[in-house]
């Protein structure tokens, strides 16, 4: 009985496996087609992590910016979509061995295959999307310093506040994720620091680095809990970090009944979002497309090199959206103090540190 | 009726063979232990600040302060005091009732927040609120599977009967502007699952596990890929369901503490109630579950009384199919909103665990689910206070707790004698 429960389990175990083989063999790249327009052998291309080209979040817009590189360069791409970790490493062989002359990688969840397939193509540029940690001359990084940009929107969501807290929660405790929950709690402390205030932060601690995470980026159920805890502890601005969860969180606040705002991440999610746009006080932007289209660009120019490309407030690689509806409801003196601010992080007297941050200098 | 009670004794006896052991006081020394070292060794200062109301329940409780060193000192000697009462148990070859150790966690738990909560407060509402939500899909998932394996086809594919429930319920309820639409199709999806389930291990007797795994990944991508293709396409139009809104049952919504728990719910939640007495009640006290159970423990007596084994095992993982849709509509009509790829993260594996640790029995089952929402909201809670646990080791609790209770409060069980083998007519 045991024996045979253990032997069905195995089997079970083994076709899984079998399946998501064969998944990842069907998928196949999209069709390059024999289109006139290659102006160069210039081919790049582009690999997902597990998220997949439309997740509204990194790797949509590093597809797009990826698109719009081709396009401006008037090549062909190719593109594949992973659909578990497992698929990084055969992704990225596949794509060199069609003969791209750059890969781009997104996400650091695929670095460990991103240095094995560039140390063994040296032939081949490899543009990786959100780590730093690969030095290779034929890898090249694109990090965000987000940590900027989340401690403006850390310091507007202290002064919009009327409780008096502010939360925070994450998909999963990564760098990419707590990177943007530390510059909004050291945002909120260089208010109270600022003006004498008491702001508390629920969700984040910066100096133990623990926290509240939903341990995945569905938007689910849990998602909604947490942001309903997050309100139950008084909160009244949400910023949560990790794709889709913050659809979550909107249903959380309209649950609540309570007049809470939310800040998005990565995109204007006022401009992007299909609902809840209201809710938004301002948004984190990381322009992942910009820096992908940028880098792209160049390389197609025979302009690669291996020093990263470090998305700051002063090039604008981040920053924050407008207030948009908010415009009426925050203070009038606001705006200014933010552009002194971001002023002082540009030239380097204010100092916004985060144990995550890419090492800018 | 005469003939249940025969098989209750049978089985009631079974079980006390098997647990006379010194089991449940060990465990409970094992935790006290723990409760010493991180209560009183590691003891904190201050208050912890427990808090009954919310700011809309009409009747206000106020919030209780405990000192925390002392509430810590005061409930592990308590807990101590349960455990030499266990070992007396023990020793007298008496059985450690279920009610001890209901007591014993509950102690632990409250020392447990207490500690934790040390200089800050603990929404206790909120807390147990989140306990029912967080469940709710478990407890139909396992509905599901208590009323497929009792019938003898093992049900692997909870997970994919959630998804494929969440995900038809969001695309019908949107099309349709009706949510109550959205909860057949939701039935409906489940019930295609099941079909499938069932077709595959009655009819063509491949091994139910296989078929089980295999249908969740089918569901998975099939989902992901009708999300990318057909959903987000027209997020508007094919991904905007309406949600079902709370309804405040009077009076009972008004109780202090309990009252915002399960009575400010939506229908969902209340179907949800009325299916786990249903099905207990149908399984154990009705010829329906008789017949069904007889067919999952000897399908051949079964047979030679003349019941049909092989469609009452078809329709009833079809039933099975549908009560886990109908849950699969709580992740989307109840909660949510829009479908998301596997939104539902794993929800019907917690639920297949829930029926071994509830011992196949609706009730248990659904007590199982419970514990599993509570440890998932507590590490919620715990996080946003900012307790200081690592929110690894936070993400883990859930499944910490789900282990050690199965490993240490149910160990050996014994499942309905011929779930997973199928029936072959000599």
């Amino acid at each position: 009985m045991t024996i045979n429960t253990r032997k069905a389990v195995f089997a079970g175990l083994a076709s899984a496996g079998v399946i998501a083989l064969l998944a990842g063999c069907g998928q196949a790249p999209a069709s390059s087609g024999d289109s006139e327009k290659a102006a160069s052998d210039f081919l790049p291309c582009i690999v997902s992590d597990a998220g997949g080209f439309d997740d509204k979040s990194f790797n949509q817009s590093s597809y797009e910016g990826m698109v719009e590189a081709a396009d401006k360069l008037g090549v062909d791409m190719k593109e594949v979509e992973s659909d578990t970790e497992d698929d990084y490493a055969p992704n990225i062989t596949s794509l060199v061995d069609q003969g791209c002359s750059l890969v781009a990688t997104i996400g650091f969840a695929l670095a460990d295959a991103t240095k094995a397939a560039a140390e063994e193509n040296t032939d081949v540029d490899f543009v990786m999307l959100d780590d730093n940690s690969i030095e290779l001359d034929n890898v090249k990084p694109i990090i965000y310093d987000t940590a900027q940009a989340a401690f403006l929107a850390g310091y507007a969501a202290a002064d919009y506040s009327k409780t008096g807290v502010v939360g925070t929660f994450g998909g999963m405790q990564f760098p990419t994720v707590t990177i943007f929950m530390d510059g909004f709690a050291d945002g909120v402390a260089y208010y109270n620091e600022q003006k004498g205030k008491d702001v508390k932060v629920v969700g984040w601690d910066v100096a133990g680095q623990t926290g509240s995470f939903t341990g995945g980026f569905e938007a689910n159920d849990t998602a909604k809990q947490l942001a309903t805890t997050l309100i139950g502890q008084d909160a009244d601005v949400l910023l949560p970090v990790g794709g889709p969860i913050f659809l979550s969180a909107i249903e959380a606040i309209a649950d609540s009944g309570k007049d809470i705002a939310m800040i998005g991440v990565d995109a204007d999610l006022y401009e992007t979002a299909d609902s809840g746009n209201e809710l938004f006080l301002t948004s984190i932007l990381k322009q992942m497309k910009s820096g992908v289209f940028d880098v792209v660009t160049e390389a197609g120019k025979d302009n690669f090199d291996a020093t990263p490309y470090v998305g700051t407030l002063e090039n604008d690689g981040v920053g924050i959206a407008p207030f948009h509806d908010f415009e009426g409801k925050v203070n009038d003196t606001l705006q200014a103090e933010l552009d002194e601010i971001k002023a002082g992080i540009v030239d380097g007297s204010i100092k916004v540190t985060s144990p995550s941050s890419p090492a800018a200098e | 009726m005469t003939s249940t009670t025969a098989e209750a004794s049978v089985s009631a006896s079974l079980e006390t063979a098997t647990i006379k052991s010194w089991k449940a006081p060990i465990a409970y020394a094992i935790f006290s232990l723990i409760a010493i070292i991180l209560f009183v060794v590691n003891g904190r200062d201050g208050t912890s600040r427990f808090r009954l109301s919310s700011d809309a329940d009409v009747i206000q409780l106020p919030a209780i302060d405990a000192p925390t060193r002392l509430t810590c000192v005061v409930v592990v000697v308590l807990l101590l005091a349960i455990t030499a009462y266990a070992t007396w148990l023990s020793s007298q070859a008496k059985r450690v009732p279920l009610w001890l150790t209901i007591i014993f966690a509950a102690a632990f738990m409250w020392a447990f927040l207490t500690w934790a909560a040390a200089g800050e407060s603990i929404p206790v509402t909120g807390l147990l609120l989140g306990t029912v939500a967080l469940s709710a899909p478990l407890i139909f998932g396992s509905l599901g599977g208590v009323i497929s394996e009792r019938v003898g086809v093992v049900n692997v594919a909870i997970e994919g009967q959630l998804l494929a429930g969440a995900f038809l319920s969001a695309f019908v309820a949107s099309v349709t502007g009706n949510a109550w639409v959205g909860l057949v199709a939701a039935m409906v999806a489940g019930v295609l699952v099941s079909f499938l389930l069932a077709a595959f291990s009655i009819k063509y007797i491949v091994d139910q596990v296989i078929v089980g795994v295999v249908l969740n990944v089918l569901v998975a991508g099939l989902t992901s890929f009708l999300y990318s293709t057909v959903l987000t396409s027209n997020t508007p139009l094919f991904n905007s369901p309406p949600r079902f809104p709370r309804i405040n049952i009077p009076i009972l919504s008004e109780i202090p503490i309990l009252g915002p728990v399960l009575f400010r719910q939506t229908v969902i939640i209340y179907f949800m109630y009325v299916a786990v007495i249903v099905v207990w009640w149908a399984l154990f006290h009705t010829k329906w579950g008789l017949r069904l159970r007889a067919v999952g423990e000897h399908p051949q007596a079964a047979d030679t009384v003349g019941i049909k084994v092989n469609a009452t095992r078809f329709w009833n993982v079809a039933l099975a199919g549908a009560i886990a849709g109908f849950g699969g509509a709580y992740f989307t009509l109840g909660s949510v909103g829009g479908f998301t790829k596997e939104m539902t993260a794993g929800a019907g594996f917690i639920a297949l665990a829930a029926v071994i640790f509830g011992r196949w029995d609706p009730i248990r089952a659904t007590l199982a689910a419970l514990l599993f929402g509570f440890a998932t909201n507590l590490q919620n809670v715990l996080g946003a206070i900012g307790s200081g646990v690592p929110s690894e080791f936070l993400l883990m609790l859930p499944y910490v707790v789900t282990i050690f209770a199965v490993a240490g409060l149910v160990g050996y069980v014994r499942g309905p004698a011929a779930s997973g083998k199928p029936y072959i007519k000599a």
